[in-house]
């Protein structure tokens, strides 16, 4: 027995070895990637009914240029680390790409006082109950995805976007030079 | 008197009730015994059904949701696994690599039997007196039979 000792230890130590070098462990891939994104109609916010109708159809704003859906909730405290640079990007690039808000598991009074203090000027649909979150498989709050112009999902990001992150995802889309 | 006060504490101690722990009427314990086997995705290991999180309540309402529309329970877990892929499943499936979860145990306690009775195997070997050798047993005969020596002092 005593010669298979190494043998143990080598193994065990290959299994450690292995599970370090997974890229994150929280980093569940998303089954969705690669397939059509899961589409929707929902009621916008207030903020937004004006310039977009009272409903919003995902499938609608498919094809002129890559989506960029965002799950968000105003008692999510990342969120409010990633909603200014998500605001600066849309009023930026918004004739190359399209920033969806998805406000999930929260009060219409609270999701509009989110907005209004941080001016965003990006659409935001209304999901109280989450649903939509369970269609796109999300873990939780804040987690992005990028939708292509044939509406397939491109990449699922969980948790907050900082810039480079936000970049690398476009670029991924297609949109260079942003 | 304080002999029925006595008994009237021990039955109001053993009438005593932890909390309710079943589910609110609202929802069938069907809709509770699918989300036990189902994750809940924003927790740290707690199911879908012991959870009160947004997401598990949501979870919770479309099953019963897929009940009322007659969806067998293999659909309705299919419908999760679509969504988030077989994470979401508390057990497993029992095939590919996940096997081998289900297969670890079996294998650790199958080495540790063999461990066991090859410990118990050699702690008998070590029990069993040695043999004495047939040259050592004439020797000591030999010197049992010999005349005892005057000279010779004995301890």
């Amino acid at each position: 027995m005593r010669r298979f000792w190494p043998l143990l230890v080598l193994a065990l130590g290959g299994l450690f070895w292995w599970g370090l070098q997974r890229p994150d462990p929280n980093a569940l891939p998303s089954v969705l990637v690669g397939k059509p994104a899961p589409t929707f109609e929902r009621p916008l916010l207030q903020p937004y009914r004006a310039e977009w109708g009272d409903r919003l159809e995902l499938g609608e704003q498919v094809g002129s240029r890559p989506i960029l859906i965002n799950f968000w909730a105003s008692w999510c405290l990342p969120c409010r680390d990633e909603a200014p640079l998500l605001e600066a990007y849309w009023r930026r690039y918004r004739d190359r790409l399209l920033i969806l808000g998805v406000n999930v598991q929260d009060t219409e009074a609270k999701a509009l006082e989110f907005i209004r203090e941080y001016g965003l000027s990006f659409p935001s649909v209304f999901d109280p109950k989450g649903t939509l979150g369970v269609d796109y498989g999300t873990y939780g709050v804040p987690e992005t995805f990028v939708i292509d112009a044939e509406g397939k999902v491109l990449q699922r990001h969980a948790g907050p976007v900082n810039e480079a992150v936000l970049r690398d995802m476009l670029r991924k889309a297609g949109l260079e030079g942003l | 008197m304080r002999l029925a006060l006595l008994l009237l504490t021990l039955l109001g101690l053993a009438l005593a009730q932890p909390p309710q722990t079943t589910p609110p009427p609202d929802l069938s314990p069907e809709v509770f015994r699918i989300a036990k086997g189902l994750r809940c995705p924003v927790c740290q290991g707690e199911s879908a059904s012991e959870s009160n999180s947004g997401v598990a309540q949501e979870m919770r309402r479309l099953i019963a949701e897929q009940l009322a529309q007659g969806k067998s329970e293999a659909e309705i877990r299919q419908f999760f696994v679509e969504r988030y892929g077989p994470w979401i499943l508390y057990e497993p499936p029992k095939q590919g690599l996940t096997l081998w979860v289900w297969l670890s145990p079996l294998i650790g306690l199958a080495l540790l039997a063999y461990g066991l009775w090859r410990y118990l195997a050699a702690t008998r070997a070590r029990a069993v007196p040695a043999d004495v050798s047939e040259e050592e047993i004439a020797r000591l005969e030999a010197e049992l039979h010999q005349p005892p020596d005057p000279h010779r002092r004995t301890p």
